[in-house]
Order: structure tokens, then sequence, then C-alpha cells
């Protein structure tokens, strides 16, 4: 096993700049989340360890060593792709087997290797049929058995579980990362999906136009986020952002205000003038006197969404504003109602409404 | 659900039925023909007093088409085993690799289906003289494979570019080869749209007249068509015989598409339907 290492690496197609700069360290058995909205390059970084696309500058290296210009084949990886990509005229057995029997490994080996790959992800009893008779579950199995039976260096793994139903998703989520941490092959997992990458990932690298936005463990991500593109892409639903006036009141304390709307908080460091909040709707709850809440803040209720075991409310804060309460089940205001609302202390996110980069929290 | 007025289910079905009538009428007209009693003159289609089936016999001893068949067989077997696999290699270049010139040399191939034969068949006749082939199944089997390629690498690029990328991606990162991938992996995943055109050059080659007519001259090497023209210039008053020999040398068209019909179908709806 190994890391992969991206140093400075750019790709570009045609006019286009689909990666830029990218740099990045994996340890040897971790297993990062590439994340980003469509068109960050997250696919593209994925690509370029897998050989399939060549880079435009920079290096990538597999366990040290500088793999530019190795053949795919010859990179020890194995990859999981989109839509499975099974042979669709060979039986799952077959479809095992290929890139063993492409390695010309014994017989006995390759046997050996299936027959073990298999009953790690309990297809054994699909090891005759063609990926047509399997269902989209199965096939992801195929597709990840196949992967598993190279025993690489590394697993790439390209949005595996995006087609997927909701339930089989959650399931496989937690299969594949029980799964890895069992074998401990380094793995580079890309995804859309936000919960896939915090619950699977070690570490989680948000992308955004072909650029690295941050990378951290999941909590870090959520708890520290470097700049609004990352807070509100992690977490949901969606952080709300208000841009208010801040007022220091001298002795570390600081106004927030915009309109009816005025919060009082303790701020460690010198704020801008103008800032926007960030609130995490499980942050935010109805103001109730006697809870140590920042607020009370009234708004008017926009939506109210029920999810069973709670509501998402939508609350009207400043003119062009709404602030997403996390409320109880049994919370049910009608869309027009005035409500007040308070904000856990330490809870309220600050980035600075020019660069966007995160002033921290009060 | 597609859901289509009455009145366009009507219209639809009258055209069918009318492209139907005017593609079986010339069919089934020659049919009856053929059953008629020898040196009778059918004059409408309609079927005759009494049937004789006797007409394929003596066209069949009569007409040498025994020796056409074999002729015909030669060729069309050979055409559609070269210019298949030529089909597929060059397919299978234009259609999943990039280099340099690869447009150019795509034209050139459709260039090939633009020009009809009657354009080149003076100059061919020449070149196959110069290459001292004039009457020989050879000339056939060449110029006929080099009029099939055109066809056939547009055919089968179109069909290669239809299989997933992540396919072939796949068989790269497991090891194969380019040309493992090609037979291990492409030509499996276009088998029906290969048999396709397996299918319509053999009719292609089979039914070939005019290149039989000016690049052979003896018996030995006239095809089927090109033997029957021989074959009704010598019977022309005996429209029932020629009718049998007519429909002698349709039949393994018929009998090759009969057989592959299923394949054929699905290798024509390749990238048409969603699978």
């Amino acid at each position: 096993m190994a890391g992969v290492g991206y140093q400075g690496v750019t790709k570009r197609f045609g006019d286009v700049t689909a990666l830029s700069e990218f740099s990045l360290e994996i340890a040897d058995g971790e297993f990062v989340v590439l994340v980003g909205p469509s068109g960050s390059g997250k696919t593209t970084a994925l690509r370029l360890v897998a050989g399939l696309e060549a880079l435009s500058s920079g290096n990538v290296l597999i366990g040290g060593r500088v793999i530019n210009r190795v053949a795919p084949k010859d990179r020890d990886i194995a990859m999981v792709f989109q839509d499975y990509a099974l042979y669709p005229q060979m039986t799952v057995q077959q479809n095992l087997a290929f890139a063993l029997k492409m390695r010309k490994s014994p017989r006995a080996e390759i046997e050996q290797r299936v027959l073990q790959a298999a009953a790690t992800l309990g297809i054994t009893e699909l090891l005759r049929r063609k990926p047509r008779a399997l269902s989209g579950g199965q096939r992801q199995r195929v597709a990840l058995g196949r992967a598993l039976v190279r025993e690489p260096q590394v697993f790439l793994m390209d949005e595996p579980l995006s087609n997927l139903d909701a339930k089989l998703r959650v399931q496989t989520r937690s299969e594949i990362k029980r799964l890895q941490e069992q074998i401990g092959t380094t793995t580079i997992y890309v995804t859309h999906d936000q919960v896939e990458a915090m619950t699977m990932g070690d570490r989680v690298v948000v992308m955004r136009d072909g650029v690295l936005a941050q990378v951290g463990s999941p909590r870090e991500l959520y708890e520290q986020p470097a700049d609004m593109f990352v807070a509100g892409f992690i977490g949901s639903p969606a952080m709300s952002f208000t841009a208010v006036s801040a007022t220091s009141n001298g002795s570390g304390r600081v106004t927030l205000s915009r309109g009816d709307l005025r919060l009082e908080a303790g701020a460690a460091r010198e704020l801008p003038a103008e800032v926007i909040m960030g609130v995490r709707p499980e942050h935010a709850r109805v103001w109730d006197d006697g809870t140590r809440l920042i607020g009370p803040i009234s708004g008017r209720v926009e939506y109210v969404e029920m999810l069973g075991r709670e509501n998402l409310v939508g609350v009207a804060v400043t003119d062009e504003s709404r602030l997403v309460i996390d409320a109880d089940a049994d919370f049910g205001p009608r869309p027009g109602d005035t409500i007040a609302v308070g904000i856990q202390p330490g809870r309220i996110y600050l980035f600075d409404p020019n660069t966007q980069k995160a002033l921290g929290r009060i | 659900m597609n859901t289509a007025s009455r009145a366009q289910v009507v219209l639809n079905y009258a055209l069918l039925i009318l492209f139907t009538f005017l593609a079986v009428y010339p069919i089934v007209g020659v049919f009856l023909a053929s059953v008629y009693p020898p040196h009778s003159q059918p004059t409408s289609i309609s079927p005759p007093s009494h049937f004789s089936f006797h007409n394929f016999v003596t066209a069949w001893t009569q007409g040498h088409f025994a020796l056409y068949f074999r002729s015909s067989a030669i060729v069309a077997v050979s055409v559609v085993a070269g210019s298949t696999v030529l089909s597929i290699l060059g397919g299978y270049a234009l259609g999943t690799m990039r280099f340099r010139g690869s447009k150019v040399i795509f034209y050139t191939f459709i260039l090939g289906l633009i020009i009809p034969t009657e354009a080149t068949i003076v100059s061919l006749y020449y070149d196959i003289r110069a290459l001292n082939l004039i009457d020989t199944w050879t000339a056939l089997i060449l110029v006929e494979v080099s009029g099939e390629v055109a066809f056939g690498v547009f055919w089968m690029r179109a069909a290669f570019m239809s299989a997933p990328r992540s396919l072939i991606e796949a068989a790269r990162i497991d090891g194969a080869s380019t040309w493992r991938l090609l037979w291990r992996i492409m030509v499996p995943f276009a088998w029906p749209a290969i048999l396709t055109l397996m299918v319509l050059t053999f009719a292609d080659s089979w039914n070939e007249f005019f290149l039989a007519l000016v690049l052979t001259t003896s018996d030995q090497h006239l095809t089927a068509p090109a033997g029957l023209q021989v074959f009704s210039g010598k019977y022309t008053m005996n429209t029932p015989l020629v009718s049998a020999g007519a429909v002698i040398v349709a039949v393994p068209v018929i009998v090759v598409f009969v057989l592959l019909q299923r394949q054929f179908i699905r290798g024509v709806l390749t990238g048409a339907v969603k699978g």
C-alpha cells in the first residue's frame, strides 16, 4: 500500500482549466473524499491518479514515485466507476478475474482471490450471472469486487453510489467505509454529496472551480469552515447567511445589526464594519426566556418543512435574508406568523463580505 | 405511454401497408410467374391454374446456377470476412482513439460512400487489367472489399463510439492492451452491429452484378446475378423459367436474413433505444 501525492497539479482541457495548482498529500491507508459541485475538478483530480487523463503540469505520486507518464495498468490502482463499467458479455466471475488474467496470474490464485472477494462482498451466488441479470446494488458490489481482487495500492472511486436508491446508498456507504478500514487500502473517493463526504472520509477535500477550497477532518470543516463556500456546502440543511453591520461596544462585546435585527455577543477580535453572519439551522432555536441563547431575533415565518423528527422553519429576519431554524416536531407555526429566534452562543460564524473568508465564531 | 390519435394510427398503418405492398408486389409477381407452366406468358399477378415447380430444376441445371452460386459464395464469403475485419479495425481506431489526421481519414472513407462505382469503373477496369486480375475472383473480392469498407468503417465507428467510455477505461486500468481491448471487450460489445454489417455486406456482395459483368468474362467466374443476366438473355421468351432463375438467385440472401433477423434488428436499433 502507498500514499498518494499531488504536487502543484494543473489540468487544462483546451481553454478550460479543470484543476489548478492542486496540491495534496494523502497518507498510506487514508480514506480521502473529494467533494464539490459539478465542474469543481474533483473527478479530474481522480482521473489524473488513474492515468486516464494526462496532466498539464505538476506531479502525481504514488508511494513517493512520480507516475505522470506511467500507463494506467502499471500504476497498481483499481477504480470503481459511477456506471460500474462491468464487461457486459462476461459473467461476474469473469469480470472479477479479468484484471488478474491480463496480469497472467496463475489460474489457482485467480480462482482463490475471486472467491475470496466474492465472499467478502456476499456475491458468491452471483458468480455465474451476467451483469444484465443483476440489480443495481448487485452490480455495484461486483464493481467493488473487481477493484478488491486486484489488491491494489490505491482505490479510486468515482461517485460509486450515485446510481443507487437512497436506502441502498446509506447502507452501502457504511459497508464501503467498513471494508476500507478492514483492508486499509488508501482510498480516494469522489462525490458531490456532502453527507457521503462527511460520513466516509478520514479527511474531506472541498473543491471549487478547480481549486482546493479546504481540506480537513469532517469535524474541522463543519466547525471551522475556511470561507463562505465551504460553510454553505458542508452541513445539511445549509447554513443561512445574513449581511449585518458590526459595531464594537468595547470590553470585548460586539453588536450585529441590520434593520430590526440586533444581536449582542462577545467577540475576541477586531471585526470589519460590515460582516456576513452565518448560522446553521441546528444552532438556531425558537426563543425561550431562560435559555442561554443569543437574541431574540424576531422574524416572519416563510415556510415550515416537516421532517417527522423535527421541523425546519424558514424565518425572514431582514428584508433580504432568512434564517432556517431547527424546531421541535410539535412546533408548527403558520407562514406569516411572527416568531422569536435565538442562536447558541459561539455558533455565529462571521465572514468578510469582500474576501468571503472566515473571521471566526462568536 | 405513447398516445397517438386514431387518425394518426390509421395514417401510419396506411403508409406501412402501402410500402409493404410496394416492396412485396414484385417479389410475389416473380415467384408466381416462376410457377407457371414453361413457355406460358403470365400477364398479370395471379396464381397459375396449376403450379409447375419443374422450372426451378430446369433453370438450375440449364442455367449453370451451381457454378454461379459457387462463384457468388466464394466472393461473398471472402468479402464479408475481409471487409468485416478491416471495418472493425478501422472503426475501432476512428471511434476510440484520438490521433493526428483521424478526421481526414474518416472523411476519405465517407468519400468512398459518396462516389458511385459507375463513376470509377473505367479506371478500375484498367487498374485491374494492369494487375493481371481480369476474370478472377480476386479482382471482385478486392474491389468489393474496398467498397464495403467505406460503409463498414462508418458503421463500426458509430458502434464503437456508442460504447461507454468507462468500459474502455476500466479495461485499460485492468491491463488490457489495445488489441485485447478490441477483441475481448469491444467486439463482444458491438456484436449485434457487427452481425448486421455482415448481413448487409453479404447481401450486397451476393447481389453484385455490375462489377462482375465488367471484371469477369468466363462462366466460371460470373456471380449469380450476372449469371442470371446471361441466362435470361438465352431464354428471353420463357418468362417462367427466367423467373425461376431469379427466385433461385434471391434465396440465399433471404435465408441469411431470416436466420439472422433478430440480431439484425437489434443491430439496427443499437444506440437508438436505451438498453
